[in-house]
């Protein structure tokens, strides 16, 4: 195990690349100064933060891999995350996969432009302070592949904090597809800051999965950001089903002029988990559009966070941009906020947001009901029926079974055990 | 031989509201009844009460097939034999009609037998349309009265009852509602036919017409009584029948889609 505060001063590897070593600087001078964040500020009220950073310790090697999840795919290239150590990558024809400090440096130089903030909160200090490889995808200039990279995330090491790090890098008019899971076992606990970033070239697409299955008993502050270049598009789609402590804090800038985002997702909360949704959309460039789709639900005592912001910077006119966040609030001690935010620079664009947070449609229930069903399996077929909207959506529908399943077990698992 | 349908003085408010005030209707088995009555004047309470909508307080009686279903929840109903095809049926994002109806194969006994029946009226109801889309979802006026009656088809009730379900289609669309609709009776079901208009009448064979007026049955005869009905308008046959004129609430009419 090794500490943090040990590492501090302790001899390092080199950092793969100048950018990340300036970050690791400027992250370790960061960690000492900056406080933990408390509830008491705007932006983590909804998180009861019980741990100290300052507690905790990486794992000195990668622990023992979990055996295959329910989310793997058929896929060419791949990669294994461990503990934050990337213990395998394998590249196919198209796309190059390596561990950071085996990359091409003009590789990892261009990735910078879509560098999370060393700044944005103690966890991202923490991440540059103290993490070391990473994993870099990349498709080279002109290169399409539509086989999905398959990146297996996984925290094994109980009682321990890891740093996973992933870059995406798609170069102009190329074509990548990458699906990310993110695993730890059900019961120990385990803390993991995963850093997940990606470029989007010139007229490059980029579909993206992130499947949260974490266990119950991990904290997830996850971070990722993504920078669309001109024409490209950004098809992201997220699942939140693990966790008892899920945050992720996402930015998509839309740089070039005709970037379109697409962003997708769904969650599902039970017993005492808070998952908490930070979405930062912003709009770059003129003629650029986006587009997000969440829907939620909490049962138990669980609790389900929607912070969207929409922003129009003031030379990015022509721009149309939208999010949708739904909820479904199954339990009277469950609860979910959803604050949808617009700040509108320019004045020639299209804007807006839809925001619900309610119980099951008593219209609905009343319809299929009407048909003989009883009242058991109506609810349970109205909770599919939302769902199924946002997998329509999702960039890889080859994971929808799986998806669904695991949302609808949970709500079936609450019906079953009488608290629903 | 019991009646598939019989109310006796039912009444129904919400709130203080009164809008069913003591009504009496019953349909033998085998028949084919027709609820003719101006806009507002309760047919599509009748349909939720009898149903058991919550949100309304209820007294009286209402036997399907010689067994109360008042006081019963809205899935025990249907499985007493009441189906409803709606007038504004309700949308279920994200569920098809397929998969409502498997779901309901798989909870009842004769799953099977549903099953089949699905299959069959499928083909003769050409459902193609609507059975893998979204239940009312994204559905024209016309599917949507399609799919309810499908339903219906589907569910064999010993009373089914149609509300509106002629409203907002063109002609050609009327004469196959009509058909399946007489598709649809037989010894073992009743059916009651609610509409505002003559037009589908003339594709249909009732044995009955009952007039509604503010809540209540004013009238009952033969299919005559639809062309009297025409003849007078409601104003008129409230006025022979002694009837205070309440004030017409405004006509939504033909107008489908101010439902939607
Ligand atoms: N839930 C309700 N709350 C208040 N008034 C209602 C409600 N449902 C129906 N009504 C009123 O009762 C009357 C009868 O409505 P309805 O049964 O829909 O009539 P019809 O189907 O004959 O046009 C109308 O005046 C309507 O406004
Ligand atoms: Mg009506």
């Amino acid at each position: 195990m090794k500490p943090l505060h040990a590492l501090q001063d302790s001899a390092r590897d080199e950092a793969p690349s100048a950018w990340l070593a300036d970050r690791r600087d400027q992250g370790l001078e960061l960690f000492d100064e900056l406080p933990m964040p408390t509830s008491d500020e705007e932006v983590w009220r909804y998180v009861d933060l019980d741990f100290s950073l300052d507690d905790l310790s990486l794992p000195s090697e990668p622990g023992a891999p979990m055996s295959d999840g329910d989310y793997r795919i058929e896929s060419g290239a791949r990669a294994v995350i461990l503990d934050g150590y990337v213990t395998s990558a394998t590249s196919d024809e198209q796309v190059v996969v390596k561990q950071l400090k085996d990359a091409a440096p003009e590789q990892l130089a261009a990735a910078e432009e879509s560098a999370i903030a060393v700044d944005l909160d103690r966890f991202a200090a923490a991440h540059y302070g103290f993490g070391d490889d990473g994993l870099l995808v990349v498709a080279p200039k002109g290169s399409s592949s539509s086989r999905p990279v398959f990146i297996d995330v996984q925290a094994v090491t109980p009682d321990t904090l890891s740093l996973p790090r992933i870059l995406l890098l798609a170069e102009d008019q190329s074509e990548l597809s990458v699906v990310v899971t993110f695993r730890s076992p059900e019961d120990d606990t385990f803390h993991v800051v995963p850093h997940v970033q990606a470029l989007v070239g010139d007229g490059a697409r980029l579909l993206l999965t992130t499947v949260q299955a974490w266990g119950y008993g991990t904290t997830a502050i996850g971070q990722q950001r993504a920078v669309i270049g001109r024409d490209g598009f950004f098809h992201h789609g997220e699942a939140g089903i693990g966790s008892r402590l899920g945050r992720l804090h996402f930015s998509v800038e839309l740089a070039g002029p005709g970037a379109h985002s697409e962003i997708s997702g769904l969650y599902f909360g039970e017993d005492e988990q808070v998952l908490d949704y930070r979405a930062f959309i912003t709009h770059k460039a003129p003629h650029t559009t986006s587009n997000m789709f969440l829907k939620g639900a909490v049962e138990d005592e669980a609790h389900s966070v929607f912070t969207g912001l929409i922003r129009i910077e003031e030379e990015a006119q022509k721009v149309n941009a939208y999010q949708t966040n739904r909820n479904l609030v199954l339990g009277d001690a469950a609860g979910a906020e959803s604050v949808p935010n617009l700040e509108i620079l320019a004045n020639d664009v299209k804007c807006g947001h839809a925001s619900t947070v309610g119980p099951l449609d008593e219209e609905q229930r009343y319809y299929l009901m009407s048909r003989g069903l009883d009242r058991v399996r109506s609810d349970r077929l109205q909770v599919r029926g939302f769902f199924e909207e946002a997998l329509n959506r999702m960039p890889h529908s080859e994971l929808n079974d799986a998806i669904r399943s695991a949302v609808n077990e949970k709500y079936v698992r609450a019906q079953e055990e009488g608290r629903q | 031989m019991s009646t598939a349908l019989a109310v006796k003085g039912l009444t129904a408010r919400v709130g203080s509201i009164e809008i069913l005030k003591g009504l009496d209707l019953e349909v033998p088995f085998g028949e084919l009844h027709v609820i003719m009555g101006p806009n507002g004047s309760g047919k599509s309470t009748l349909c939720h009460v009898l149903m058991g909508k919550p949100g309304y307080e209820v007294t009286g009686s209402a036997m399907v097939g010689g067994t109360e279903v008042l006081g019963e929840p809205v899935d025990k109903r249907a499985q007493l034999g009441v189906a409803i095809a709606f007038q504004y049926p309700t949308a279920i994002p994200g569920v098809t009609l397929r998969e409502l109806l498997e779901e309901l194969a798989d909870q009842r006994t004769d799953g099977a037998d549903l099953g089949a029946r699905v299959a069959d009226a499928a083909d003769r109801l050409s459902a193609g349309p609507f059975l893998d889309r979204s239940v009312n979802g994204g559905l024209s006026g016309g599917e949507k009265k399609r799919s309810e009656i499908f339903q219906l088809a589907v569910l064999q009730p010993r009373i089914a009852v149609l509300d509106e379900i002629d409203s907002g289609l063109d002609v050609d669309a009327v004469r196959e509602v009509a058909e399946a609709v007489e598709a649809m009776r037989n010894p073992e079901i009743g059916v009651l036919l609610i509409t505002h208009y003559n037009r589908i009448l003339q594709y249909l064979s009732p044995n009955k017409v009952h007039v509604m007026i503010a809540g209540q049955i004013v009238r009952s005869g033969g299919p005559e009584l639809a062309d009297e009905l025409e003849d007078k308008g409601y104003a008129g046959l409230q006025a022979e029948l002694g009837l205070a004129t309440e004030e017409e609430p405004v006509d939504e009419g033909d107008d489908f889609l101010a439902g939607l």
